[in-house]
């Protein structure tokens, strides 16, 4: 057991140990980041189809509500952490050159912790406006779903007012390109620190990679776009 | 008579390692183009030493490739523009007649700058002692046909064991990271049958070494690869990534 | 001539008693042993970190010594071992085609033109096998068959395989398992490593090597060691030539300064010149890069048989390929039938220089030949010649912009590896009690020519097996740790370093270290290169001495003693050259006889081969110093040939 602890702590705090965890958190997000996006594309099936799925959301048990969200806070806040710990120690390590130039190391590659923190400042004004709902009155955001029968928040009339504000929506789609370029080295990346990667496979990852960060940035971004263009509203 | 270039080199400069450096300026006049980047150096020093002044200190020894000794930052990039050459092989003839040359040492916090553009590397030889070796006493050693060894295990090993341990990947990589030159030495002895018995220790022992002497972490940038004058893959690094969880597997569990 | 004078005293080189196959069993049987609690008590100061240095550090520090290592470049793993590209032998006949311990000691001896000492060759012989083991288990990647076991080539005119050989870079890998061992004892406290050390001083304390000054190349401090021996493992000195293969920074500085304390210097001048060189381009030039030897295998050498054809090349009017086959000279194939284009190093050297000298040389400078793959390339395909050669047609393409499969490369000859060095007994320690000279630096084994893939097999030979055994010989008669640094020796010696560096930075003359070097470079590779006569050797004799008068009276030395000053690092090695040069030319004028890679020209048989006077010089002259200015004495070391017997090398 002694071991085990000793060896447990020093892999936490080695220099690979912590990449793993910051790949293998990264991979949680992606996942979730999939699932978010499922959920929020709903949003042109009609003001029924989305606030049933937030309704379903909100009426898991509050246990298992706040477990996820737990969860998914623990994941970010180790993800963000260890990040921002070892991009420090990278720049300690590192003596500036008079003269800069790179061969092959891609800019989404370098710029990880920009637009990571981008994403953060992000989702902390995300959380702010939707989870929270700041400024979002539920006695004017309530509707009725299941043909009438439950009262819930209107979700959709949420996002359609939320995204009706331009520097509001401008701010998301900004966001959103930081994400992509975020995942577009980060996914790839998973491979390479998990140590499943090779000169023959990584094209492939590449190309996942950028699929799925294209998939994403696309699919957030139609929303706000859809708003902005009177698609949805 | 060869074709001839003139140039503008911009040179770091630094008395010692405690000195504050600067980048001066020097023309690299009538260059001959056949001439390897070291030799006009030579001959720009040639000149300052006829003017009574110092010369610009650079490391170098063989001079075809394989010592590992020459460095150099050229226009930003370790070894310079050519891809796979170190600097003892780069020719003139990859530049043209007026162009401006930076030429700065192999930066890294971790490579204390000894003169002008000289750094102490010694750092990778604490990283090949910490563990870079298979410990077989002279004279213990058994036939050595008796460990047949699989062509492409032998081969992959025999990449990796291509490094000649310049530190053009430090140098190169954003984070200053040693992982190419660290992951090059654990692949080409774990792949091995002889490398067995200490592998997870290697990989333990030299990392632990890696983090002390102050490198940096991998992000998986890749850029070392394209540094490095001999090809070494990052593949090694993905090696070693999954060679550290299995040692420490090993270590933890007992296993 | 010059009438050198001779002594009749010669140390014993110690060499067992016995048939020669049981010499060496019958030495280690009969040495003493060193109780291994004793053995930590005893401090070995190695000079050198190449394949002998290494390999001598790591095994002695792993049998419990207290090892203190030097090397001048910034990590051990830089030894100029690394350049080794062919190969190494050992007598393993691994491949079934009648290889033997006897067979590479036949070769040897014969490939040395019967000048070198058979109980050592044999010796050498006997461990190669061992050398591989060790190094196999070290993780070593030598090359490989399908089947997992090791690939063998044959190398350097041998008529087996008996080669083992890592891609191009034999000698880098074999730096590295040798450096890696280092490091393991490194780490466990049993050697402390000194990079950027460069030794300027050897100290005897009662006549005995106890101890070496050197100078720190970061801080520029003079600093003294003190051991209860001396190893030297500092390599050869053919940068006596300006140009060779060698690394910038090889000297003979170590066993210069040796032989100034009353070491011998053996056959200084059996330097082996390679064939296949890229030739020079330009005065700026500042070494030579060898293209492997391997080469030979495939490529076919040629140069025009007109005068005429050749200009025309040299101007660039018309291209190799436009020499018609007729009008093509295989001046190898025509003079050696059997042997060809694998000739061994020595005649396929003069035989180009023969070609260049009669006006058919290709280079621009006239100093080439062709080494032609067209045939090879049309016979096996392009894809096996690069299977084959890939890295090696890059490199040259990389140097010199033409492509070798397009058009043949051009080579010629350059100074290469150093057959002579420190004079040595059977337990590799010199007359001077104490210093023990390893790997290229002494004198043993090669004779007067090296076979290829033979020095690594010694420099390993010599630090991973004979010097562990040899070495209790003299340790046992001293008392461990009896000589400190406080021995009035010491100082004096620091002293004098100073001093001479002092001299060399006040000289404030006009012209750089880099030209004296050059300019003695060209004496020498003009009249005491491939071909000597008793004439260019006066002619160099004469100059030699003016040209070092001048470096002291006008050579300009940048920059202070204190830290970093490369200029200074630099004319220390030169003014050694520049009168280690007068010795080597000494001892080429003294064997007036041609043998090996020696080749005075007035001494050949009628069809141009080397002819040698077994009945005057079957004999190793070891030189011994008496002043800068004055003549050494020459001892002389019969030379017995019981086992190979005396014939004349022929390779036709
Ligand atoms: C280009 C090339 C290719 C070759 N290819 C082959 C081949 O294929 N097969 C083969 O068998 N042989 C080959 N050789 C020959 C062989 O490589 C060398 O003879 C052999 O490696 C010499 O080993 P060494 O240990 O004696 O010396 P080196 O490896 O030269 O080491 C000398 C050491 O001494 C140190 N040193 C020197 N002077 C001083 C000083 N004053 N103070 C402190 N330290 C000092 C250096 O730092 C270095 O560590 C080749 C040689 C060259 C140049
Ligand atoms: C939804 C949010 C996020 C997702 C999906 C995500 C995903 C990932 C992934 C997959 C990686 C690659 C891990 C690896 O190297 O193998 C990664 C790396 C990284 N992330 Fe995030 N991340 C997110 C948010 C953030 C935030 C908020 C930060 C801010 C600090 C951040 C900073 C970084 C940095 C600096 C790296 C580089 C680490 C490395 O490559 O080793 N990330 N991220
Ligand atoms: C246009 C794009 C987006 C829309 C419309 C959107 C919409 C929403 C909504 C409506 C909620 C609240 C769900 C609820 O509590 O019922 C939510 C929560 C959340 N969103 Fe988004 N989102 C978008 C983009 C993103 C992005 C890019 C990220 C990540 C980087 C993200 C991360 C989160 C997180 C972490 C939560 C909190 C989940 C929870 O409450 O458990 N969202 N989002
Ligand atoms: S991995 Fe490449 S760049 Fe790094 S030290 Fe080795 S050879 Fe140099
Ligand atoms: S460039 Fe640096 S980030 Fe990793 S892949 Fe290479 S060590
Ligand atoms: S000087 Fe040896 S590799 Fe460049």
């Amino acid at each position: 057991m002694n071991a085990l602890v000793k060896t447990i702590c020093t892999f936490v705090t080695s220099s690979i140990g912590r990449k793993i965890i910051v790949a293998l958190t990264g991979l949680c997000l992606v996942l979730f980041l999939a699932g978010h996006l499922a959920g929020n594309l709903l949003i042109f099936g009609g003001p029924e189809w989305i606030n049933t799925y937030a309704h379903g959301l909100h009426s898991m048990p509050e246990a298992a509500l706040w477990g996820i969200r737990a969860g998914l806070a623990v994941i970010f806040i180790i993800h963000v952490w260890l990040t921002i710990q070892l991009k420090l120690e990278n720049h300690a390590a590192r003596e500036p050159y008079v003269f800069k130039n790179t061969i092959k190391a891609t800019l989404s590659s370098r710029y990880m912790i920009y637009t990571g923190l981008t994403v953060l400042v992000f989702l902390i004004y995300h959380l702010y406006q939707y989870t929270l709902r700041v400024g979002y009155d539920p006695a004017q955001f309530t509707t009725f779903i299941s043909d009438g029968t439950v009262e819930t928040f209107d979700v959709y009339k949420m996002i359609v007012t939320g995204f009706s504000n331009v520097w509001c929506s401008a701010f998301y789609i900004l966001a959103v390109l930081m994400l992509f370029s975020h995942l577009r080295h980060g996914v790839q990346s998973i491979f390479q620190t998990v140590g499943v990667d090779s000169r023959k496979i990584r094209p492939f990852y590449n190309f996942i990679a950028i699929a799925y960060g294209a998939i994403i940035c696309l699919g957030f971004i139609s929303v706000p776009v859809s708003v902005l263009l009177g698609i949805i509203k | 008579m060869a074709k001839t270039l003139n140039l503008t080199l911009k040179v770091w400069r630094q008395e010692n390692r405690e000195a504050k450096g600067r980048i001066e300026t020097y023309a690299a006049k009538d260059i001959p183009v056949d001439a390897s980047f070291l030799e006009m150096l030579d001959i720009v020093n040639e000149g300052l030493v006829k003017e009574g002044k110092e010369p610009i200190h650079f490391d170098h020894d063989c001079r075809e490739g394989i010592c590992g000794m020459c460095s150099l930052t050229i226009n930003g990039i370790p070894h310079g523009p050519e891809r796979q050459v170190t600097t003892c092989q780069l020719h003139m003839r990859k530049f043209k007649d007026g162009d401006t040359v930076w030429i700065e040492p192999f930066r890294a916090k971790a490579f204390p700058i000894l003169r002008d553009l000289m750094v102490d590397r010694s750092a990778l030889d604490r990283i090949i002692a910490a563990g870079g070796y298979i410990d077989v006493r002279t004279g213990s050693a058994p036939n050595a046909n008796n460990i047949a060894v699989e062509k492409v295990k032998a081969d992959a090993a025999f990449d990796a064991a291509a490094c000649i341990g310049c530190g053009a990947c430090v140098a190169s990589c954003k984070n200053a990271s040693a992982m190419l030159f660290t992951s090059a030495k654990i692949a080409h002895l774990n792949l091995l049958p002889q490398g067995q018995p200490e592998r997870s220790k290697r990989v333990l022992a030299m990392m632990k070494q890696m983090e002390a002497e102050g490198f940096g972490n991998c992000t998986n940038q890749y850029e070392c690869e394209a540094a490095c004058p001999k090809g070494i893959s990052v593949d090694n690094i993905a090696r070693l990534n999954r060679d550290f969880m299995r040692a420490n597997a090993k270590e933890g569990l007992c296993f | 001539m010059i009438n050198f004078p001779v002594s009749d005293w010669m140390p014993d080189a110690k060499i067992p008693s016995g048939p020669i196959q049981d010499k060496w069993s019958k030495y280690k049987l009969e040495s003493k042993l060193i109780n291994p609690n004793n053995k930590r008590k005893y401090t070995v100061l190695v000079v050198g970190s190449g394949l002998a240095g290494a390999s001598a550090a790591a095994t002695l520090a792993e049998l419990g010594y207290n090892v203190k290592c030097f090397c001048y470049q910034d990590s051990p793993r830089r030894a100029h071992s690394i350049a080794a590209q062919g190969g190494i032998n050992a007598a393993k006949n691994y491949q079934n085609d009648g290889d033997s311990v006897y067979r590479l000691f036949y070769d040897t001896v014969k490939g040395g033109d019967f000048r070198a000492r058979e109980a050592n060759v044999y010796r050498l012989a006997e461990v190669s096998s061992n050398i591989i083991d060790q190094c196999v288990a070290q993780g070593v990647p030598f090359g490989r068959e399908y089947g997992g076991l090791l690939d063998n080539r044959s190398f350097g005119g041998a008529q087996l395989k008996r080669t083992f050989y890592a891609r191009g870079q034999t000698g880098q890998q074999l730096l590295l398992g040798a450096y890696q061992a280092l490091e393991k004892e490194v780490a466990k406290g049993h050697i402390e490593m000194f990079s950027r050390h460069e030794m300027m001083d050897l100290v005897l304390v009662d006549g005995e090597a106890k101890g070496i000054v050197t100078r720190n190349l970061v801080t520029g401090e003079i600093k003294s060691y003190a051991g209860d021996t001396v190893l030297l493992c500092t390599g050869g000195y053919g940068n006596v030539f300006f140009l060779s293969t060698n690394a910038m920074g090889c000297n003979v500085t170590a066993a210069y300064k040796a032989y100034k304390r009353g070491a011998f210097f053996a056959n200084p001048c059996f330097t082996q010149i390679h064939p296949t060189c890229i030739p020079v381009k330009g005065d700026y030039q500042s070494k030579l890069t060898l293209m492997s030897e391997s080469l030979r295998n495939s490529g076919r050498i040629w140069v025009p048989k007109s005068r005429e054809t050749a200009e025309k090349i040299r101007k660039k009017e018309i291209k190799p390929s436009d020499v018609p086959e007729e009008e093509r000279d295989y001046y190898l194939e025509r003079k050696y039938p059997s042997f060809g284009n694998l000739a061994p190093r020595d005649i396929s050297s003069r035989a180009a220089k023969e070609a260049c000298d009669d006006g058919r040389g290709v280079a621009v400078t006239g100093k080439g030949v062709f080494l032609d793959f067209a045939d090879e390339i049309k016979r096996m395909g392009r894809e096996w010649i690069d299977g084959q050669y890939g890295n090696l047609f890059d490199m040259y393409e990389e140097i010199t912009d033409d492509d070798p499969h397009e058009t043949p490369m051009m080579i010629y000859p350059a100074s290469h590896y150093t057959m002579g060095g420190l004079w040595v007994d059977y337990n590799l320690m010199s007359n001077v009690k104490g210093l023990h000279v390893l790997g290229e630096a002494n004198f043993s084994d090669h004779g007067a020519n090296r076979l290829g893939a033979s020095a690594l097999m010694q420099g390993l030979s010599d630090g991973y097996f004979v010097i562990p055994a040899t070495l209790p010989a003299y340790l046992t008669t001293t008392k461990p740790g009896a000589v400190t640094t406080a021995a009035p020796e010491f100082k004096a010696a620091e002293d004098e370093v100073k001093e001479r560096i002092n001299k060399l930075l006040n000289v404030k003359g006009t012209k750089t270290v880099d030209s004296f070097h050059r300019e003695l470079g060209l004496i020498m590779w003009e009249d005491c290169g491939m071909a000597r006569t008793e004439e260019s050797l006066t002619h160099a004799i004469e100059r030699i001495p003016q040209l070092r008068k001048e470096f002291w009276e006008n050579v300009r030395v940048t920059g202070t003693a204190d830290g970093i000053n490369a200029e200074l690092e630099k004319a220390c090695r030169v003014a050694d050259f520049l009168e280690f040069a007068q010795l080597l030319c000494y001892d080429a004028l003294n064997r007036q006889e041609s043998c090996g890679a020696h080749f005075r020209v007035e001494y050949q048989l009628p069809d141009g081969e080397a002819k040698r006077n077994d009945d005057e010089y079957a004999y190793v002259a070891a030189w011994e110093y008496t002043g800068v200015d004055s003549l050494p004495v020459l001892h002389k070391e019969p030379l017995t040939f019981e086992n190979v017997h005396l014939a004349i090398r022929s390779y036709k």
